[in-house]
């Protein structure tokens, strides 16, 4: 009797470990230390520290605030990815405006794109009825590139990914501009691929 | 038979005295190449004996739950400025107390009038490195003109 309990307690316990230990998935802040880090990649932390430098330098240029009628409109344009990734220009991008939109400096025109292209369709049928806006698309519009640059020495592998953006007004001006640079290292392993 | 137990005796302290010699080089050489590795300089700096510009000094209050950041990375002054849109701009210099690279991460956390957090994007943890007594300034720029009041949060790297 004593041993057949045993076992069960036994056996409880195991299947509890097992159920416990199986999985190691956890959430992490993101964009904190304990997110991942590789070294051909841009890692979500990347666009953020990006972003948060971009927008940094953005609002306390105080371009944003020399147009006649604020907030300023601001449209999206063309973003040249040389890296060698797939990159969705929205892991930066959207911080930036989000956090424009959120300063009351600046809002995005979303029934405007390149290619005569509306992020917004429905918006742009209501805009056309509305009528508005006529006159003034945008006072700015932003644009951007991404390179990467990887270099190897040894096991060392280094990789900087360059974040460039302009932001050109109506006069076709670059009134503001910036780049932030992130460069990682590490070292492939001795045995292996 | 006393002549061949001097030989092996003599051979052994030979033997011996050549695997001190080698383990004290090996030794040596292994300390040299790790001092030459992991120290390669401090920062040096030259500026202007009495600056120009005056920076808008604020008393700040620390709070400290990391004893290493706390005796290695120095907080040397806290100002702040406006920008011309109106928005609060800090600048906080950091200094590296030691000899050695250092990785350390920081975030900004901005909140209005009311002592309420202002969420941004901008609010995020950045990492930055410092090399051997080098100092850094660190800046943030308030997300709307509405934010009165930041907080610094600083953390060490793992990465």
């Amino acid at each position: 009797m004593n041993m057949n309990k045993y076992l069960v307690c036994v056996s409880v316990f195991a299947v509890a470990l097992l159920s416990g230990c199986g999985s190691s998935a956890k959430y992490v802040e993101t964009g904190s230390r304990r997110n991942v880090v590789t070294v051909g990649q841009i890692n979500i932390q990347d666009y953020n520290q990006a972003a948060e430098a971009m927008i940094n330098s953005l609002l306390a240029s105080g371009v944003l605030d020399r147009v006649p009628n604020p907030p300023a409109i601001l449209a999206i344009s063309r973003f040249v990815n040389n890296t060698s990734e797939q990159i969705d220009i929205d892991l930066l991008v959207k911080k930036i405006r989000v956090a424009l939109n959120k300063s009351g400096k600046a809002v995005t025109r979303t029934t405007w794109g390149l290619g005569d292209t509306a992020e917004d369709p429905l918006a742009k049928e209501l805009e056309a009825t509305a009528a508005t806006t006529a006159g003034r698309k945008a006072d700015f519009t932003l644009s951007g590139k991404f390179i990467e640059t990887t270099v190897h020495a040894g096991r060392t592998r280094q990789s900087t990914f360059s974040f460039q953006l302009s932001l050109s007004d109506a006069r076709g001006l670059a009134v503001w501009e910036d780049e932030k640079e992130i460069t990682k290292q590490g070292t492939r392993p001795s045995i292996g691929f | 038979m006393k002549n061949n137990c001097c030989c092996k005796l003599a051979s052994r302290i030979g033997r011996f005295n050549v695997t001190n010699n080698l383990k004290a080089f090996s030794t040596a050489i292994l300390a040299a190449g790790l001092l030459a590795g992991c120290h390669i300089g401090s920062v040096n700096t030259v500026e202007r004996a009495e600056p120009v510009a005056r920076r808008q000094l604020i008393v700040d209050k620390r709070i400290s739950h990391d004893p290493f950041l706390k005796k290695n990375l120095g907080i040397v002054a806290v100002n702040q400025a406006t920008t011309p849109a109106g928005l609060l701009q800090v600048q906080i210099e950091v200094l590296n107390l030691t000899s050695s690279y250092m990785r350390f991460n920081y975030q900004f956390e901005w909140f209005d009038a009311n002592g309420m957090r202002v969420s941004t994007p901008a609010s995020t943890w950045v990492t930055t490195q410092l090399e051997g007594g080098e100092s850094k300034f660190i800046t943030g720029v308030a997300p709307n003109p509405a934010c009165q009041d930041f907080r610094l949060k600083l953390i060490k790297s793992i990465n």
